[in-house]
């Protein structure tokens, strides 16, 4: 005989409002061991929580169901209340009666029966739950961050700053990431170089930093508090260790690769820094483009080697590291705009993509900051296309959201450096930012046009040739524009990198459909991830400006102290054990485990499961064919009760 | 007078609930009507006509009848909607409230007594055969669905025939339907007169069940697309075009005359191409042909730019400078094409209309890639070679 | 009154249940019918809990899980994705209707895939009317 208490919430409306909640706790309490049974409007809230706490102690409740929201939303809240009041935490039951019934239907009847059913579910299967004691483990208080973008550098330097030790992984030979591609950030215009490159020194002359470029996440092991990372430090060719960076090998080498940092607009040496601030400024070559590589002869670079620091023997090398906690910022791609061949990405010289431009600006850039275009003509009129994949359902259905920003920079920066007329041609302008629709406004005042209308076509001119015309409809007046212009700029549809779904693999993070790592929690925990102890910031979650992302990475660096500052933390005792009575030894249990959590003990014939190493998916209890492992919590028994309770309304 | 409009929300519901449901999905961005071909040389505007619907404002009727449904926009359209379904909405509540223009009167009237948009006698629907032809009967293997077009416009006769005699010569088991049966209805629906669609559906539903009809061949495009996706029934049916392409790939028809060097470039029709996805077929037909060049023109595939006669084009009039079949004629002879050829009954019409006005026929010709092949099979279609069918 | 089926859901917390969590905060209705167990994976799923839902008197039987591939103990849904097609088979073996048993692959991020998933298998419940082959009363009205 147990005695249940039963606590129904309203949360406002929301669960009111197609739950007729005072049935439900009348019909609470006529099921069996129900003791005391009530509804309240937040359940939540501190005289909620201390109506539990006094019912507990009042009726000597020895269970506790709450039927209220997600379980993954206040379990843990509740679970705390019922401890303080004395109770073990895992004698609490949630009943979902909002995101799973509430909220789905707007037919009370349905609502309160399908509640109803839930709740005598729960009350079945409650009476079977046991005490448990929680595991209490070591924590590692290092962190890594993976990505070395602003989000990743912003992340690390935080870190390191409280003392923690940050191992910074990024895949290229560089930090830095998209925004040291940029020559102004919007609306301030201040120089993205200036902002950043000394982050990016800091990160280098940090003592807690170790930065870990040209690497890559090969494998994850572990969980919260300690995982186990595997990281590929990927052939540089070059001994950093040696190299003084002199940088008098980068203009030997006859080798040509495309400049991925100047958006291939240029070509670079195959034994090359990506930029002239890149962070660590020591090369690595380019096997591909290399002509030793291809050839088989040359080696200059090694002739001009000082400090004998070119080493062609190199291998991939593979190093262990121990975190408590990581963070992913991975960024993102822009879309490839060749398949929308009603635009000329590919086809016309005279068509550039937003990051094509950005290295246009840039004083580092291949026309050292000069507008001048593929021919080397500086433009006369120039036309800026927005929401190119975004907002679109044949491509990409979200907002890429910094995309009107620097649309608005590029015409400034356009009427800056030349004397083109530029156009913009928009479905929305969106300005919400500090600053941002102030800085519309000044740029409209600099004679940029605007027209409300999204582009259908970009053609080649037949009167002008080499001149381009640009079709749409100015929506405000519904007329049709041909504008014959020089330069087309396309602003594409921000996306996941390319290998979000590997990483997210690697990571046990969600991806949505398009790849941008799922948080745990919209508004309550957007950076956090259904994976304790890992937390996302930047674009690889959904695009967003430099501050946003700035502010992203000091709160997931914030996220992962309140792991790492631990010594010890609990883990859920929900993890599976051994009845040795009736194991038969067949070692399924052995083979199944992806964390080798079960093991065979030879000398009693049994399998015995490691608890450290288990997570408590329950696979081996229903592999084992005797019933022998029990998943605490999850426990055959529990779970048939629950359905047989579920079954009878 | 005053210039102040009120929403009308009983009309924009009335364009809803005739299947107009895609309305409310729009965020007027202005790639529909960017991408119209009709933008840029009338006043129809495609937004604005999703617009006057969103609200139910009055005028709308001024622009109604623009759209040739030729589905560019609709590809196209960033918040995927199914524009043509609005444009039939809005016509259906329009032309039941007795708004319809005077052009289209006599094609409505002759489809509601006829059974066919051409004013034609219904009992001389086969007379184009000459009862060389046999009538379709339970043991054959295909239907020849004879679009009305082929029926009875006099110079789409030529294609019928042609695709008659090349049916016979990959000795086929085919047949033609009775004169019982009525236009596939296509036309009638995107102007909007759903219930005689249904009455015309229904009858030529009838004959296939009655006929046990498995498998159908057409020749117009349009008839295609409606048996496929407004008839309710998942027809094994298939254009001419793409049954030629595969009876040529496998050996079964063989080309003979060499057309000695002959530029021919291809206008895909929109009921074939966006609407029915196929664009091969009828440009392997082309590049079979011995002595032929197959020249493109700058709209082509999934960019194609229709010929107008479209969602009841075909039977409106259109002042000069407003017609797309000049515009598109213009771009075959700038690609230095002798031969202008396509794939569907009504685009023929509509470029055959226009190089007349153009006067360039002494430039270029249209023709069907059905009648190009068995012209290189060197067969007179007036006087068809061999007994291979049976006389009914 | 019309037939209202009753449906089991069995769910994993990370991906299908998470799913369902969003089809709620995102406000998508779907029927009623539907009850779910929360189990931590797809591959904790014991054949029995299913053979005693359909026992005591279950019309249809829906199991949630990760896409194969992106399980949150890397391999579970695979080994649950094998037993779950064996299941299918037994149930068929023992005269259950086809249709009363599906297994959905539904990631958190897919609240609406869940809703039409359940809209779709309620409404293909309902069609099939009753469940009757396994139900304990029947059973034992047999013997």
């Amino acid at each position: 005989m147990s005695r249940i208490g039963v606590f129904v919430c309203h949360c406002g409306l929301n669960i009111a409002k197609t739950i007729r909640v005072s049935e439900l706790a009348e019909f609470a309490s006529t099921l069996p061991d129900v003791v005391v049974a009530r509804d309240y409007r937040f359940m939540c809230s501190t005289p909620g929580q201390e109506m539990i706490a006094n019912d507990i102690k009042e009726h000597r409740l020895d269970r506790v169901i709450v039927t209220a929201c997600s379980p993954l939303m206040h379990e843990h809240t509740f679970r705390k209340v019922i401890e303080k009041a004395g109770l073990n935490q895992y004698l609490l039951t949630i009943v979902n009666i909002r995101e799973q019934v509430s909220w789905v239907t707007s037919d009370i009847e349905e609502g309160t029966a399908k509640a109803k059913a839930l709740l005598n579910g729960a009350v079945y299967r409650a009476r079977l739950l046991s005490p448990l004691s929680s595991r209490v483990i070591d924590v590692n208080s290092d962190v890594m961050v993976v990505g070395g973008g602003i989000a990743g550098i912003q992340a690390a330097l935080e870190l390191a700053n409280t003392g923690k030790k940050v191992y910074l992984v990024e895949k290229n030979s560089t930090i830095g990431g998209h925004m040291a591609q940029f020559d102004k950030t919007f609306p301030t215009l201040d120089c993205s170089a200036c902002i950043l490159t000394p982050k990016m020194d800091a990160v280098l002359q940090h003592p807690n930093i170790t930065l870990m470029t040209y690497c890559e996440v090969s494998e994850v092991k572990g969980f919260v508090g300690n995982f186990d990372i595997k990281i590929r430090q990927k052939a540089r060719y070059v001994n950093h260790d040696r190299c003084n960076a002199c940088l008098a090998c980068t203009e030997k080498c006859p080798g040509k690769g495309i400049a991925e940092w100047d958006e291939g607009l240029v070509k670079r040496k195959a034994i090359h820094i990506p930029f002239p601030q890149a962070v660590p400024q020591k090369p690595v070559i380019d096997r591909e483009h290399c002509t030793f590589f291809l050839k088989g002869k040359c080696r200059l670079c090694e002739k001009v080697c000082e400090h004998k620091a070119i080493d062609f023997e190199q291998e991939d090398t593979f190093t262990e590291i121990k975190v408590g906690a990581v963070i992913v910022a991975t960024g993102y791609n822009l879309m490839d705009t060749k398949p929308l061949v009603q635009y000329g990405y590919g086809k016309y010289p005279g068509v550039y993509s937003a990051l094509e431009v950005e290295r246009l600006f840039n004083s580092a850039g291949p026309t050292a900051g000069k507008v001048t275009m593929r021919d080397g003509k500086e433009p006369q009129a120039i036309a800026i296309l927005h929401c190119i994949g975004s907002r679109d359902k044949n491509n990409y259905e979200h907002c890429s959201r910094v995309c009107c920003m620097y649309s608005l920079k590029f015409a400034h920066l356009f009427k800056e450096k030349t004397s083109a007329d530029v156009y913009q041609f928009y479905i929305d302008i969106r300005a919400a930012g500090k600053g941002y629709e102030e800085f519309y406004n000044r740029i409209i005042e600099e004679d940029v046009k605007f027209i409300r209308g999204k582009v259908a076509r970009v053609a080649e001119s037949s009167d002008e040739p080499g001149r381009l015309i640009v079709e749409a409809e100015d929506t405000i007046t519904g007329k049709f524009v041909k504008l014959p212009v020089d330069m087309v700029v396309l602003s594409p549809a921000m996306i996941p990198r390319e290998d979000s779904k590997d990483i997210g693999r690697l990571f046990n993070l969600s991806t949505d459909k398009y790849g941008f790592f799922m948080e745990r929690h919209p508004k309550l925990a957007p950076l956090a991830t259904m994976s304790e102890g890992i937390f996302i910031a930047g674009v690889c979650q959904s695009p967003k400006d430099i501050p946003d992302t700035v502010a992203q990475a000091n709160g997931a660096a914030a996220e992962a102290l309140t792991i790492v500052s631990r010594e010890k933390m609990e883990l859920e005792a929900t993890t599976a054990m051994v009845n040795p009575a009736s194991c038969c030894g067949c070692q399924n249990c052995v083979r199944v485990c992806p964390y080798g959590a079960p093991s065979f003990n030879y000398e009693k014939g049994v399998s015995e499961i490691n608890e450290a190493l288990c997570k408590g998916c329950g696979l081996c209890a229903s592999v084992c064919p005797t019933s022998a492992i029990i998943a605490r919590h999850f426990t055959n028994e529990q779970v048939l009760a629950e359905i047989e309770g579920l079954m009878e309304f | 007078m005053s210039q102040a409009v009120t929403p009308y929300l009983e009309m924009s519901q009335a364009i809803i609930e005739a299947g107009g449901e895609a309305l409310k999905k729009c965020y007027q961005c202005g790639t529909c009507s960017g991408t119209c071909p009709w933008t840029p040389i009338t006043h129809f505007n495609i937004r604005k006509l999703v617009r006057y619907g969103q609200l139910g404002f009055d005028g709308i009727e001024d622009f109604m009848w623009g759209c040739s449904t030729c589905k560019f926009c609709v590809d196209r359209c960033p918040r995927g909607v199914e524009i043509i379904d609005i444009v039939t909405a809005i016509r259906n509540v329009y032309s039941g409230g007795g708004m319809l223009p005077q052009s289209l009167r006599a094609f409505v009237g002759s489809l509601s007594a006829r059974g066919n948009p051409w004013s034609g006698d219904q009992a001389k629907r086969n007379d184009w055969a000459k009862e060389k032809y046999p009538l379709y009967n339970k043991e054959m293997e295909y239907l020849f669905w004879t679009c009305c077009t082929v029926c009875y416009d006099p110079r789409n006769t030529r294609l019928a025939r042609a695709t008659a005699e090349l049916l016979n010569q990959a000795a086929l088991s085919w047949g033609i339907p009775s004169t019982d049966v009525n236009c596939c209805g296509e036309s009638v629906r995107k102007v909007g007169d759903l219930e005689l669609f249904e009455r015309l559906k229904n009858v030529n539903l009838n004959y296939f069940q009655t006929n046990s009809v498995a498998k159908m061949i057409t020749v117009s495009p349009h008839c295609l697309v409606t048996f496929k996706k407004e008839y309710g029934a998942d027809y094994n049916i298939a254009h001419f075009s793409e049954v030629l392409a595969s009876l040529i790939k496998e050996e079964k028809l063989k080309p003979k005359k060499d057309f000695g060097g002959i530029k021919v470039t291809y206008h895909d029709p929109c009921y074939l191409g966006r609407h029915s996805g196929i664009y091969d077929a009828p440009r392997d037909v082309i590049k079979s042909l011995p002595g032929v060049e197959l020249v493109e023109m700058e709209r082509n595939r999934e960019q194609s730019m229709c010929c107008g006669g479209g969602g009841g084009g075909l039977w409106m009039e259109k002042l000069k400078g407003e017609r797309l079949s000049d515009l598109r004629v213009e771009e075959a002879l700038a690609t230095g094409a002798n031969v202008l050829a396509t794939a569907c009954p009504y685009c023929i019409t509509m470029f055959e209309d226009s190089i007349r006005t153009l006067n360039v026929d002494d430039k270029i010709v249209v023709k069907d890639v059905t009648e190009l092949f068995l012209e290189s099979m060197e067969i007179n279609i007036d006087e068809p070679v061999g007994d291979v069918c049976e006389i009914v | 009154m019309s037939f209202e089926p009753k449906i089991l859901g069995i769910a994993c917390n990370w991906c299908t249940y998470t799913g369902a969590d969003l089809a709620g905060t995102t406000r998508l209705h779907y029927p009623q019918n539907l009850r779910v167990v929360r189990v931590m994976c797809s591959s904790r799923i014991n054949p029995s809990f299913i053979f005693r839902a359909f026992q005591l008197g279950a019309d249809g039987v829906l199991v949630g899980g990760c896409h194969p591939g992106d399980c949150h103990y890397n391999t579970g849904n695979l080994y649950a994705r094998r037993r779950l097609a064996v299941t299918k088979k037994i149930l068929e073996f023992a005269g259950l209707e086809p249709g009363r048993f599906r297994v959905e692959w539904i990631s958190a991020s897919e609240g609406n895939k869940f809703a039409e998933v359940v809209q779709e298998f309620t409404a293909q419940i309902k069609e099939l009317g009753p469940q009757q082959k396994l139900k304990i009363e029947q059973l034992q009205e047999k013997a």
